[in-house]
């Protein structure tokens, strides 16, 4: 099957009740007081009526304001949320690189963690064995790779991380924002690495603000604006589009 | 090509659990990372395990053979095989009600079957429930090898028992304590009030006696102690009706838990 994103008439809300009561003495103490304290605390309408196709071979940016819903929308194509209404048809295996220093075992070596992280990722023991010389060769962490993670800084964890993340790649490439990790040297060897699966990539959508990056990286922009879509074309265009907007001069 | 863990957006059972083949490795290693952590850096490590239970079952059976007037021999190995068993069950029931809170860093990452989360629980406590097992296996073959009988075949169907019955229940507690967080607070005393009304530690006859049958006959958990039991220390196979209600047991569980999670497994992300 060709590798392509469907979506009609998505929408996607997220419960209220997930951050309303969520204990027993809450629910007690409200039912208690008797009186109506509670402010009517509704759904949030994070996607709105979204419909779009994105078919192989698109480079696809994402803009809008801090809440527009570009992650909740990547989650969304990632299969992590599930749509309220209307219909996800996603064809292809998705790559997402986000939350990405999430998920260690901090007693277990930078090594094990490789072996680790890979089969969150859905990959065989064998196969990650197979690639596990290259990532530590670029994670570059010299002898700290068979240490116990809890004894990395902070820069470290990320740089392994993204090593291993970026490792294997997908049809489908969902990013929230391209990943800055570590310190000058390694971010140009990121960056390469970035692009490396991007172009490997059959369908690429990236969340981001830096309009540069997206101009020279997607041919396709989407603008959200509360929710919906606000424009859907040139990338060119839709970051005009998103300066008029939101009321930001054009760089 | 590596395997997708991406599986469709509908929940069909057969999609459910092929899923959760997919993610084998990640689950397997979960729980084995569970063993190794427990054990890690003790001295006797694993052995743990056994010597828990183990001086537990000797202090016990002093105090209740002294108050019932039983015999401490014969009464010690039937504490200690309530013991694990009923260890194993409070462990993986009350630890698989946070095992969404626990695994949120995986969950908000990657989309596997939720029930792998509760799966890691079952068989990291299978493991330690085996270990003990085989300890009381060998307590009986030096102490009392005339309860070796062509019976203790059926002594390994626990295990697929166990599993059958604290997955789907574990998997529903998750599935309600991430929502509310309160429930594995409740869970306690529940199961410290089932523990109470079970033959887990008193002995059958204490209840007979009581003319509490009830409590033996219409409770799954004297079903499923038997199950080990009647082999172990009666040198007898289990009976027909101790397996209908273990299973039926599962069965229950099993569809309360596909019931809740057909609503539930998508929205679980939104409350970690």
């Amino acid at each position: 099957m060709k590798n392509a994103i469907h979506l009609r008439n998505v929408n996607l809300h997220y419960a209220s009740t997930a951050f309303k009561e969520r204990s027993l003495k809450t629910l007690l103490a409200s039912l208690a007081s008797g009186k109506v304290a509670r402010q009517e605390v509704s759904d949030i309408h994070a996607l709105k009526d979204i419909t779009l196709e994105i078919t192989e071979g698109e480079r696809v940016g994402l803009l809008g304001h801090n809440g527009a819903g570009k992650s909740t929308f990547l989650k969304m194509v990632a299969g992590l949320y599930p749509v309220s209404s209307g219909v996800r048809q996603v064809n292809g295996v998705v790559r997402a690189l986000f939350d990405l220093s999430l998920g260690f075992e901090p007693d277990a070596t930078g090594r094990e963690n490789i072996l680790y992280r890979g089969l969150l990722l859905g990959l065989t023991p064998k196969f990650m064995r197979e690639i596990e010389d290259e990532v530590v060769a670029f994670a570059d962490l010299g002898e700290f790779i068979d240490y116990p993670i809890k004894t990395y800084s902070a820069g470290m964890q990320v740089r392994l991380a993204f090593a291993i993340s970026t490792a294997v790649g997908g049809d489908i490439l969902l990013l929230d924002e391209v990943v800055g990790a570590g310190d000058a040297n390694f971010m140009i060897k990121a960056k390469e690495r970035i692009l490396e699966l991007v172009n490997r990539a059959e369908i690429l959508i990236l969340a981001s603000h830096d309009f540069s990056t997206l101009k020279s990286m997607c041919t396709r922009g989407i603008v959200f604006h509360h929710g919906s879509i606000a424009f859907d074309g040139n990338i060119a265009e839709a970051v005009d589009v998103y300066c008029r907007i939101n009321g930001v001069a054009a760089a | 090509m590596p395997s997708n863990p991406f599986i469709g957006d509908g929940l069909h059972v057969v999609e459910y659990f092929r899923g959760i083949w997919a993610a084998r490795y990640f689950w397997w290693h979960l729980s084995m990372a569970d063993l190794r952590s427990r054990w890690r850096r003790s001295f006797f490590g694993f052995f743990w395990s056994i010597l828990q239970p183990l001086g537990l079952t000797l202090l016990l059976s002093f105090v209740f053979s002294n108050i019932f007037g039983t015999t401490i021999g014969a009464y010690a190995p039937y504490i200690f095989s309530g013991m694990i068993t009923w260890e194993f069950v409070v462990s993986t029931i009350v630890g698989g009600a946070l095992a969404f809170v626990q695994a949120d860093a995986y969950i908000k990452q990657t989309r596997h079957p939720l029930a792998i989360y509760t799966l890691r629980n079952v068989l990291s406590g299978l493991t330690v429930f085996a270990a003990a097992g085989s300890a009381l296996i060998i307590w009986i073959l030096l102490m009392f090898p005339q309860n070796l009988s062509w019976s203790w075949i059926a002594v390994p169907t626990i295990f697929p028992i166990l599993a059958m019955i604290t997955w789907p229940w574990a998997t529903l507690m998750a599935y309600i304590g991430t929502r509310f967080r309160d429930l594995p607070h409740a869970l306690g005393l529940v199961l410290q009030a089932m523990w109470f009304v079970s033959p887990i530690y008193f002995e059958e006859s204490v209840f007979r006696r009581g003319d509490l049958h009830l409590f033996l006959d219409y409770n799954p958990i004297y079903h499923l102690l038997e199950i080990i039991r009647a082999p172990l220390l009666r040198g007898e196979f289990p009976t027909v009706t101790n397996y209908v209600w273990c299973l039926g047991t599962a069965l229950l569980l099993a569809i309360l838990a596909s019931l809740v999670g057909r609503r539930s497994e998508r929205r679980v992300i939104f409350y970690l």
